[in-house]
């Protein structure tokens, strides 16, 4: 009866702790939600005879460009919190993290200022100000709005684990597996931007 | 449970700096007046490239015990693949529709 319930336990066949494993089977989970909006989308463009292309070079397509790098790096700021947590050296972790969050926010920030740039040139869920397929706005926001809500959650969620990192009630494998749902959202957007920005250059 | 032979940050640039050049081409095949159907096939590759290297290093898949990757990719991939077959009956469904 002294025994920890560990005795009794199979170790994984995955040679994972079982919260990596659960956010492997969400990220599986998420990745067949985003993959049906953007069949969704493509089915659309396709089936859109008058289907306006909307992004210019400058800004709409550089703007996206910056996002992606911005993504891209904070991806690279999280792998050195993980590597900073598994180290032991949580004041290196919490400053890697600071610098994801920090970029996370940037990118939401970018994206959010290129909505309201569309909306006020007359962009709605079902209003074309360029006279052509009304689904093009629909489409792009629809698109761009569940992956702004994932950047948004994101930034919540490091928030959230870098204090129980700090205060001591969480540990590197809660830094790690977060971290596994950052660098999806950011895999994500590199479907995102060349089928949602790129295929619509004008 | 430790993973092994972890990558070391210098690694991780490159990556990052391979990911930005890959989306650089992106950009530059955009502007290169390709048959709109040759385009979204060229970028779908290059994405693909992209989300492998993502996964392999960012997400350390590569360096996880194989039973993981074979319990979960290849089955997300087959509903992926059912999902973008059964999709067109949407629109076949919208056409048999009352009106």
């Amino acid at each position: 009866m002294d025994a920890g319930h560990g005795t009794f336990m199979e170790a994984s066949p995955y040679g994972i702790e079982s919260k990596k494993l659960a956010m492997w089977l969400f990220i599986a989970s998420d990745t067949v939600t985003f993959t049906a909006l953007l069949f969704a989308y493509s089915y659309l463009r396709i089936g859109s005879p008058n289907w306006t292309p909307l992004f210019k070079f400058w800004p709409s397509l550089a703007n996206g460009m910056v996002m992606t790098i911005v993504l891209l790096t904070s991806s690279l700021t999280m792998l050195g919190g993980v590597m900073a947590a598994k180290a032991g050296n949580k004041k290196s972790c919490l400053r890697w993290m600071g610098y994801t969050m920090l970029l996370g926010t940037i990118f939401a920030a970018l994206h959010l200022r290129e909505w309201f740039g569309m909306i006020h040139e007359g962009w709605r869920l079902f209003q074309n100000p360029l006279g052509g397929s009304v689904e093009v706005g629909a489409g792009f926001f629809c698109v761009t709005g569940l992956h702004l809500l994932h950047v948004i959650s994101g930034v919540a969620a490091l928030a959230v684990i870098a204090l129980g990192f700090k205060r001591g009630w969480l540990t590197a494998g809660h830094v790690e597996t977060t971290s596994l749902y950052w660098h999806f959202v950011d895999i994500v957007w590199m479907f995102v931007f060349p089928i949602v920005y790129l295929m619509n250059a004008q | 449970m430790a993973p092994n032979h972890e990558p070391g940050m210098k690694l991780y640039v490159g990556i990052w700096i391979g990911l930005i050049a890959i989306m650089l081409v992106e950009v530059f095949l955009t502007y290169q007046h390709l048959a709109p159907r040759t385009l979204l096939a060229c970028l779908l590759v290059l994405a693909f490239v992209e989300a492998g290297i993502g996964i392999a290093y960012f997400m350390h898949m590569k360096y996880e015990n194989p039973n993981l990757f074979w319990s979960l990719v290849p089955i997300t991939i087959f509903v992926l693949f059912m999902l973008d077959h059964i999709w067109p009956d949407a629109f076949r469904l919208a056409r048999m529709s009352m009106r």
